[in-house]
Order: structure tokens, then sequence, then C-alpha cells
């Protein structure tokens, strides 16, 4: 079994986030609280929360460099919060959003954030030193939808962005002051703040969780038509693939080496996907074994039985059904899983273990040695 | 079971199946609202195309899906006048009851007896599978339920008749 540990810490749990050591994980159980768990003794304790949202915190961010941890929530706000002794304080990011916050991420250099929203904006916040607090800076006008996913590029100027009117953008967030001359390289080696530099029209669908890999060479993001799009040569004339699959779509994708990448989603079950030696893209396998139950016969007519389901279909009610009409999955995960991250133990560039969270309320770690047809992709 | 309702309703289970990925998303028309899309209909983008699929004319099912709600409505066969009576005040009575129900929709949408709205809310608490079980157990049971009533309306109605055309013996 490649999933080496298995947490319920809540009964949902809508995103988490790793300290730099990863002793400590940061979570949000489907409210607007985060809540910090550090594993003492091989058993994980609170040891802080962190309540300063009034609606569900939708995306955290915790920065491996300066341990800092940045928050958003549907309530519109966003906040950073440093370790100050052993109180986590809050600092107020100004983000001028009108609707909610769906996503956040640290740039590679710590300096600048992100954040996706439903407003059809992305915000680029920085710190200021005089005021003491973060601002942003908009881009506007480019998105037609809710943006809900957003993914920093290593080079810390290119964002590339996933929006529910189904594309892919990627921006130039050159900050004057913050970012430097030599840091530009590449294709926005002369691009201003929020200029796009390229846009991409391939899902008929939902986009969601965009990712680059190690090397920033290739990008990946999914569509809610169960297909997945890997696109190379970012610049004027994008490659892109598209790798269809027969399952439920995916929520997110993590990129393990430069040739696989993770996907995780409505099946609850990680797929992974690789390219062979000529880069051509495939699905190869589900990670997690999957015990199939083969569906049951069905039983009698009386409405009251019905009823009695319903009741007892809720988690906590009394489960009545002796028969099981449908298969149930039998995975690690029993519900959506919709985050993915790496559980990097050193600065290394290849991930041999990472962590996924989902509605289910489990945080589950995954490993990757031991897999000896996946090996050869690592 | 007939082979056709058989077919009718593993197309329903698998539809379902493929539909019922919703999840977790603000308005984006009015400021920290979140609400079914599939109800306000106000980003045409959140929608996907609705499945309509038909057993025959009297028997149909529509299935509308967004990015976090779903909506499922029915409409029951009513072969006669008797059919129509009982399927509706029987589906009114359990309308009226819809909080009991946490998935049914207080109001069938128009040209359909009964509707089911099923959010991301109701995904993140129940387990996906048995939310399409009892959809389907349902549909099941409503045939059922109305040949039944039917019956005994009519069993009802006989033994009437006979008691009361007894005094003329």
């Amino acid at each position: 079994m490649s999933a080496i540990a298995v947490n319920q810490f809540a009964q949902c749990i809508t995103c988490h986030a790793w300290s730099p050591d990863h002793s400590m994980v940061a979570f949000c159980p489907n409210n607007n609280e985060v809540h910090i768990y550090r594993l003492s003794q091989d058993k994980w304790e609170k040891v802080h929360v962190l309540e300063k949202h009034d609606q569900i915190v939708s995306g955290i961010d915790w920065s491996p460099r300066s341990n800092r941890i940045v928050t958003a929530s549907h309530d519109r706000n966003s906040y950073v919060w440093n370790l100050e002794g052993s109180e986590w304080v809050p600092t107020l990011v100004i983000l001028r959003l009108n609707r909610a916050a769906l996503c956040v991420q640290w740039s590679p250099k710590e300096n600048k954030f992100a954040v996706g929203s439903g407003a059809k904006t992305v915000c680029i916040c920085y710190y200021e030193q005089e005021n003491n607090w973060w601002v942003s800076k908009l881009i506007r006008k480019r998105h037609d939808s809710s943006v809900t996913s957003v993914a920093w590029h290593p080079n810390n100027i290119l964002l590339a962005t996933t929006s529910a009117d189904g594309k892919c953008r990627i921006f130039s967030t050159f900050i004057k002051g913050v970012d430097t001359k030599d840091s530009r390289t590449g294709p926005s080696s002369d691009s201003k703040f929020g200029e796009q530099i390229v846009q991409l029209d391939l899902s008929f669908s939902w986009a969601f969780g965009v990712k680059w890999s190690p090397s920033g060479n290739t990008l990946a993001y999914v569509g809610h038509n169960s297909m997945i799009y890997f696109v190379d040569e970012i610049g004027p004339s994008p490659l892109a693939q598209n790798v269809a699959f027969r399952d439920l779509p995916l929520r997110d994708v993590l990129f393990v080496s430069e040739r696989m990448v993770i996907g995780v989603g409505y099946d609850c079950n990680p797929m992974v996907f690789a390219a062979d030696e000529r880069g051509i893209w495939s699905f190869i396998r589900f990670l997690g074994e999957r015990k199939t139950i083969s569906s049951g016969s069905k039983y009698g007519s009386q409405f009251s039985e019905a009823f009695g389901k319903l009741y007892g279909q809720s988690k906590h009610g009394l489960s009545n059904d002796a028969v099981e009409p449908s298969r149930s999955r039998g995975g690690i995960h029993d519900n959506c899983i919709n985050c993915i991250l790496p559980f990097r133990l050193s600065e290394i560039s290849t991930v041999m273990r990472f962590s996924t969270s989902g509605l289910d309320g489990k945080v589950v770690i995954w490993d990757l040695e031991n897999q000896a047809d996946l090996s050869e992709y690592l | 079971m007939a082979n056709t309702l058989r077919l009718y309703l593993t197309c329903i289970r698998n539809t379902l199946e493929a539909a019922m990925c919703l999840q977790n998303f603000p308005c984006q028309e009015v400021e920290r609202h979140n609400k079914p899309e599939v109800e306000l209909k106000t980003s045409p983008e959140l929608l996907l195309n609705p499945v309509l699929i038909c057993r025959n004319e009297a028997e149909k099912c529509l299935i509308e899906t967004s990015i976090n709600s779903l909506r499922i409505s029915l409409k029951v066969k009513q072969a006669d006048e008797l059919e129509n009576i009982l399927t509706k005040k029987f589906l009114r009575f359990l309308s009226m009851r819809a909080e009991a129900f946490q998935v049914l929709r207080r109001k069938p949408v128009q040209g359909y007896d009964i509707s089911f709205l099923i959010t991301n809310y109701h995904c993140e608490e129940m387990q996906k599978h048995k939310l399409i079980d009892f959809i389907v157990q349902f549909m099941e049971d409503i045939d059922k339920e109305i040949s039944e009533l039917k019956m005994s309306v009519n069993t009802r109605g006989r033994l009437v008749a006979t008691e009361f055309l007894k005094q003329f013996l």
C-alpha cells in the first residue's frame, strides 16, 4: 500500500498546508477557522486555532523559508500570520476585493503571494514596510469567471491561473521595487505588471488545479470534462497535449517530477500520469488499491425503507441497510479529494511523498517508493 | 421488475454518478452569498447542459447540473384519472415535508411532479453513492406505491359497494 499515514482530523477539510519541517499541519475544517496540529510522540495534537475570518477558509499556504501562513476566505479577506513567541499574529492584507477569495499561493521567493477570487480578478500582494500591511495590485478584466486556482513559475514573475470559464492564462507579475531586473528571464523579459503572456483555451468546461513542473518548462491543469492538459514551451506558440480519461474529473494536480504528475479529484483515488521518452503523456494507473464491492440485490417495495435509507445515509445516522446496491468505493479517501501537496523531506527536486486532503476530513500521506512500475518516471 | 425500468434506472444512476461532482462555490454576483447556481442561473458559464432521460412520454427525468448544485426533476407515470389524483396528493404530501428529506425541493420544477435539489453541502455530509441510491430507490418505490394505493382504493371501493348493495338483498 502506498499510503503511509491516514489521519482523520475533521469531518470535512477544504484545504491543508504543511509547516516547513513537516511536523505541523494547518487545515480548515470546513468552517471559518484554521486548525494547526503538531505531531508529538506519534500523536497529532491541536496546538493552535487561527480565528479571524468569518466565512469558510478556501485557501491556506505556509511559506517554507519565512514560516508565514497566508489564508484566504470567502469573506473577501486574506491574512498573513506570523509566529511571534508562541502565538500566531495576523496581519491584514488590503485585497480590495468585493467577492470571495478562492485560492492563495506564496511566490517561490516568498516576497509576494497571489489570491484568485470570485470577482474575476487576481490580486498580487506584497509587503509595504511603511504601513505594516500587505497591499495588492489587481489583474482585472482578463478573466470571464471566477479564478479557481493560481500557480507561480519558479522564476517568481510568471503566474498561471485557471478560471471557471475554462481558460488557463499566464501573466507577468513584475512589480517595481519588489522584483529586480535580473530575475526576469525567458519569455517574460520585457513585460509589465498584469500583461497576459498567453491564454490557453483548451477546455470546454471549468478549469482547475494549475501547476508548473519543477523546472517551469511544463504546465498542467485539469478541466471538468475529465481531461488533463499539459502545455510545453509557454510563449507565443505553446505546445499542448490533451489527455482524456474515463473516470470522474480531477480537482488538483501535483508534479512529482518533470515526467510524472499525480491528479486527485472526484474519483477519491490519486491518478498517475506520466510522459514517455518522446514526451507523450498518458494515464498510467490509480495509486490506491480499490476493493470492488459488486452490487447486491435490491430489497422490497416498502416506501418506509426508502425513508429509512435517507435517515440512515447521513454519516452520523444509523446505517440500516444490510444490502448495498451500488459499489462503495473502498479506497482510502471516501469523498472528493480537493487538495494535494508535496511532502518534501529536504530540498531535493524529486518528491517521493505527498499528502492529500478531501471532503471526508482525512489527510493522507502517500509514498511513491517501492512502486516499481513508477520509479522510471521519477 | 420490468426490464425497461431497470435500464431506465441504470441510466439515471450512471448520469447522477457523473453529474454529482459538486464543490463549494461562492456567488459571483452577490457579495458574501453562496447559493445554488442551478436555481439562480445568473452565470451561464457555471451551468452544464441539462440531461433529459425519458422512458416514455409519461415518464421522464431531467437532470440539471451546475458547479455547486444539481437538480433532479421527475415525472411519474399517470395512466388514468385515479393515478393522476393519487400521484398529485401523494407527492404533495411529501413535498410539504421537504425538510425531513433534506434533498427534496418544496416545489417541483414546472412540468414535473417532484424535484430534488442536491448541493455541495449535501455531498460533504452524506456519502455520494447513498444519495444516488436514495434517488433511484425513490423512483423505484414511487411507482409501486402508486399502484398499491390504486389497488387498495379499488379494493376498498369494491368492498364498500358490496356492503352497500347487501341491504338490497
